[in-house]
């Protein structure tokens, strides 16, 4: 027994060596802590051309603009190809490969006038056919593209996606080289947003017939954006590199551009202190509070188009024709202690349905919103008796999520919101994310359910249309006439004050009908290094490399 | 010997064959499909994604196509990864997974079988504890802790490795020890364990007894001996080692087979995931075979 603890002695000792001796060597190349050191490395090659290294979260399924879905797909997208409109760097639009365009009076028809320096990397200009032919392969069924829907508004589009047309009747024409014309079933606030989405992008034809699958691989593409493929190596990292034929070259500053699709929050965080990237989009939740303290002025937190909400399920007991029921449990949760203590990433309590980032609208919220924790409780106990539940006969309900930290913390103090409050009696229960997705959809047995809904453009339709009962999408079952009338008004409505009395009188409805209780509105947090200049947070979460500089 | 192994490996197809149709089975069993997303699909849009990936057609004519490509060496597009084959991503992860792997399983033999010889011949003594704590610790510290603690001292606070990435041979270092340590742990215990029984047995004895100097009886007498158990539990450690692990991929951002395996599955990427099986299956196949070659060759009593 001695022999064996003096060994473990001196194991121990070399262990303690090793680490003091590794965490002494602190250079001066560092800001942060000690317990968050953060090295200040930018990649500046000898001529002085610079590198922007992005951790971009996972593997993009594919670069195909009207294939991809996931934000690490669109972060590449945008920077490889552009729409006839763009995002400027603090979320306005602005002209892309348009340099303007025109609306008739009745709302109906765009004129777009292409810019005669626009240009695909292989230097042929870019044309109206080829937006044509883009958009026609955005909404056929052989495409198959995610995104079809966001297409609605221009004439045809409905019956081509459900294949009742062919894809060449769609609305959308070359009048010559240089300008296009759209048309539209209705008049459509939102339609100029939609176009800056990548499945709005042209796709050159000519890489897309010979290539197939393969026309955004190295080699293959052809790109009209600030930047064009080099190098792809799947779960590596997908380096782009300065298209120099783009029309806005002279203002591109940063030379090429490393997306690494690193999959753990954890892993990316310690890349990024150890120098290797320059960007990182994804904050281990245990460490946010570490960072913000260490390292302040390279976090950021900016609000999103995005909503985190448990969806009812109206199709089945409890919650069918339970309006009441409904309102009370959504005001039986304090979604202040939600934010502050377990999500902490400087989220916004939801108290409507739509974001307040949102563009041209004042957002409705609940009648209770302003009341003080205790009023709110004693309301929502008064119409849980209301709708007939009481200690003796208590509400049975199910909180269904998909496996996942954050989303179990936040359903066990629901659940515990829910008892405290209401006496309810609440079970919880996880499930893997596809089987939950299939749950979901079939909604058969689900009750309560944690879902989320980003925004596509920066209109409150994008938000919504998801409730309409014809939307495809609706889970809850939600299905109400009122509701779908004011929506689909307040769709094809001139932006202005009338439009927006319109979208508030159906936020209202929404909010009082309570099939969704929404929880909170999305940030995301950004890890920046100091030397990247021209990051302005944009509530569409959108950045473009073309407009970051690294001035070391 | 030849013909040895041509029967094992005629003998390996319906085994192959059984693996394929269940990883089918089970796979298109579990619930939830490649098209179910956080954004769920609208209806029409599902219908013609499912009609273009042949998901429409019944699962018996879906089975019956994907053999037919199998057959033909052709594993079919991903699901996930539209822009390439399951082909494609095989030949691009393999040869990482591969590398990363036998240099590993160099780190664990080059250091485990000297650290259990030595524990071996000085059976009791300071060196023989301090060695087998070692390798207490190294099997018991789980690789997900080691790599996050290595990342830490030699990225984070120092200059000395980088954190991840594979951009040269520096790149490989901390994942090698991580994805090593325990194996050479678990090496170096074999080792001893066969090397304190080697030396007691007679020919050894008898070895000594002909007065010939210890270190030709420790290197031509017992060590090839005393190799025998490390031989057996190489096959399959070879096998798994090589074929990626996915929690060193995914800490260190390395492009190998292992992270396919389980987020092919976890996206229902149907085809990706058979594929993957199907080729593990060949090299587990293959190594154990290998294996039993190389026991021929260490031992003599061992015949075909």
């Amino acid at each position: 027994m001695r022999h064996r603890t003096a060994g473990n002695r001196v194991v121990a000792l070399g262990f303690l060596l090793i680490a003091a001796f590794g965490l002494a060597g602190c250079g001066d190349s560092k800001t942060g802590s000690s317990s968050l050191p953060v090295k200040i490395s930018p990649k500046v090659a000898e001529d002085g051309t610079a590198t922007l290294r992005r951790g971009n979260g996972a593997e993009p399924g594919t670069l195909d603009p009207h294939q991809a879905r996931g934000v690490p797909a669109a972060n590449i997208i945008r920077d490889m190809y552009e729409g006839l409109v763009s995002i400027a760097p603090d979320g306005e639009t602005e002209p892309g490969d348009a340099e303007s365009w025109q609306t008739s009076d009745d709302q109906l028809t765009y004129t777009f006038t292409l810019r005669a320096n626009a240009r695909w990397s292989d230097g042929s200009p870019v044309t109206a056919t080829d937006y044509v032919y883009s958009l026609r392969r955005a909404v056929d069924p052989a495409t198959a593209s995610p995104y079809a829907q966001l297409h609605l508004p221009i004439v045809n589009a409905r019956e081509i996606i459900t294949g009742s047309a062919e894809p060449d009747t769609l609305g959308i024409k070359a009048l010559d080289e240089r300008h296009l014309q759209i048309s539209l079933t209705a008049p459509t606030p939102y339609f100029i947003g939609t176009l800056a989405h990548p499945s709005s992008f042209p796709v050159k034809r000519s890489a897309v017939e010979q290539y197939g699958n393969a026309f955004t691989q190295p080699g293959n593409a052809v790109t009209n954006g600030a930047y064009t493929m080099a190098s792809w190596r799947v779960n590596s990292m997908i380096a782009l590199t300065r298209n120099s034929q783009y029309w806005g070259n002279d203002k591109t500053a940063i030379e090429r551009v490393e997306f690494y699709p690193i999959a753990d929050a954890n892993s990316e965080l310690s890349r990024y202190q150890a120098g290797e990237l320059d960007w990182g989009g994804v904050i281990p939740p245990s460490r946010l509070e570490t960072v913000k303290k260490a390292i302040p002025s390279q976090f950021h937190a900016v609000p999103t188009l995005g909503v985190y909400y448990y969806g009812l399920n109206l199709r089945n007991p409890p919650f069918k024709d339970a309006p009441k029921l409904r309102r009370a449990l959504s005001m039986a949760i304090d979604r202040q202690v939600i934010v502050d203590k377990i999500t902490r990433g400087e989220e916004v309590p939801a108290y409507g349905w739509i974001p307040s980032v949102v563009e041209g609208y004042d957002s409705a919220e609940f009648s209770w919103a302003k009341l003080t924790d205790d009023k709110r409780e004693a309301k929502a106990q008064q119409l849980y008796a209301e709708a007939g539940y009481s200690a003796d006969k208590p509400l049975a309900v199910e909180i269904r999520y998909n496996s996942n930290e954050g989303n179990k913390k936040i359903a066990s103090v629901i659940a515990a919101m829910w008892r405290g409050v209401l006496g309810a009696d609440v079970t919880l229960r996880n499930e893997e994310w596809k089987v939950y997705l299939d749950s979901v959809r079939q909604g058969s047995d689900t009750e309560a359910f944690r879902m989320a809904w980003i925004g596509d453009y920066n209109d409150p339709n994008t938000f919504f249309e998801l409730m309409n009962s014809s939307f495809g999408l609706n889970a809850t079952g939600y299905d109400s006439p009122a509701y779908d009338r004011l929506q689909e008004q307040s769709a094809h409505m001139p932006d202005g004050s009338e439009r927006n009395d319109v979208m508030h009188a159906a936020e209202a409805q929404l909010l009082a009908d309570s099939p969704v209780i929404p929880i909170y509105f999305y940030t995301s947090k950004y890890l920046i290094k100091p030397y990247v200049t021209g990051f302005a947070g944009n509530p569409l979460d959108i950045y473009y490399s073309k407009d970051l500089a690294i001035e070391p | 010997m030849l013909g040895y192994a041509a029967r094992r490996l005629l003998g390996a197809i319906p085994t192959l064959f059984i693996l394929l149709t269940l990883a089918f089975v089970m796979m298109r069993a579990a619930p939830g499909g490649p098209f179910d997303m956080d954004r769920e699909l609208a209806p029409e849009v599902r219908a013609n994604l499912e009609a273009k990936y042949h998901l429409d057609e019944p699962l018996i004519a879906q089975y019956g196509r994907y053999l037919w490509d199998v057959l033909h060496f052709d594993f079919g597009p991903s699901f996930q990864y539209r822009d390439v084959t399951v082909n494609q991503l095989i030949e691009a992860g393999f040869p990482v997974s591969a590398m990363l792997g036998a240099a590993s399983l160099a780190f664990a033999l080059i250091f485990g079988i000297p650290l259990g010889m030595a524990a071996a011949l000085r059976q009791n003594r300071a060196i023989d504890y301090l060695a087998m704590t070692t390798a207490m610790l190294g099997i018991s510290i789980p690789n997900f802790v080691l790599a996050p603690l290595m990342i830490l001292v030699f990225a984070v606070y120092n200059d000395w490795l980088p954190a991840g990435g594979l951009g040269g041979w520096q790149g490989y270092v901390l994942p090698v020890v991580a994805l090593g340590t325990a194996m050479m742990a678990y090496v170096a215990r074999l080792v001893r364990a066969s090397t304190i029984e080697v030396m007691r047995s007679n020919y050894v004895r008898t070895a000594r007894a002909k007065g010939l100097s210890s270190m030709r009886v420790i290197c031509v007498h017992a060590l090839p001996a005393s190799l025998t158990p490390v031989v057996s539990f190489l096959g399959p450690a070879a096998a798994g080692i090589i074929t990626g692990s996915v929690v060193i991929e995914t800490i260190f951002g390395i492009p190998g087979l292992g992270q396919f395996f389980v987020i092919g599955a976890l996206n229902r990427d149907y085809t990706l995931v058979m594929g993957v099986v199907l080729f593990y299956g060949v090299l587990i196949v293959v190594f154990n075979l290998l294996v039993d070659l190389l026991y021929g060759w260490l031992d003599p009593r061992v015949a075909y």
